[in-house]
């Protein structure tokens, strides 16, 4: 059934997910960014640290 | 194996990520000193803390200059001295334990934060620079009591300070 569809391989090397590799990249900076504000900022900031 | 470039990338980013967390973590311990909350303080048999020297008296005792040791008992439902009296711009290495059961141990907001232990010594230091009071309480569900178990520590200014529980 249904009409003939339009296939078009590629190779391994042509097929580039940059919508996949954009949105790594975001969640790539915000766990950068959460980490230095949880340990500089949350933890080292917070007076009275276990010396 | 063929790994496709994004992959490599990935891969590449998620090692330097590791490599970054423990180099971090690292830095902590060496450069600004963070320290675990040790066990070194030894045992104490929980049920005579009134014949054990440490404990008998709960206090705060000078060891040095600007160094403090301060002794105290977390016990249904209270901490004992309250308030814990110390001096600003002082270092205070705090020895903790319980007669009766778990208690916790938190100078709120901050990072003093611990368990104490029946039987076991809980040892932390910490450095006190600003006077001041904060409050302290047990985090760890302790009995019908529990949520009325609090007490304070008050940093006080240098001058102003007199040493707790004299002999």
């Amino acid at each position: 059934m249904g009409e003939e569809q339009v296939v078009r391989e590629i190779g391994h090397d042509e097929y580039d997910p940059k919508g996949t590799l954009a949105l790594i990249g975001v969640y790539f900076v915000i766990l950068l960014v959460m980490w230095v504000f949880m340990y500089f900022v949350e933890f080292l900031g917070n007076e009275l640290t276990v010396v | 194996m063929n790994i496709h470039n994004y992959e490599k990338v990935w891969l590449m980013a998620a090692i330097l990520l590791i490599v970054g967390f423990i180099s971090t973590v690292t830095y902590g311990a060496t450069a600004v000193g963070v320290d675990m909350i040790s066990d070194d303080g030894g045992t104490v048999n929980a049920s005579a803390l009134d014949e054990d020297p440490r404990f008998s008296e709960p206090r705060v005792e000078q060891v040095g200059e600007n160094e403090y040791e301060a002794y105290v008992i977390a016990q249904q439902f209270i901490f004992r001295p309250d308030p814990i009296t110390v001096p600003a711009n002082s270092t205070v290495t705090f020895f903790v334990t319980s007669p009766d059961v778990i208690h916790g141990f938190e100078i709120v907001g901050t990072n003093a934060n611990a368990m104490v232990v029946p039987g076991q010594v809980t040892e932390l230091t910490v450095e006190f620079n600003e006077p001041g009071e904060y409050g302290l309480l047990c985090h760890e569900y302790c009995g019908a009591g529990h949520h009325t178990m609090e007490g304070s520590v008050v940093v006080q200014p240098q001058d102003e300070f007199t040493q707790g529980g004299d002999e």
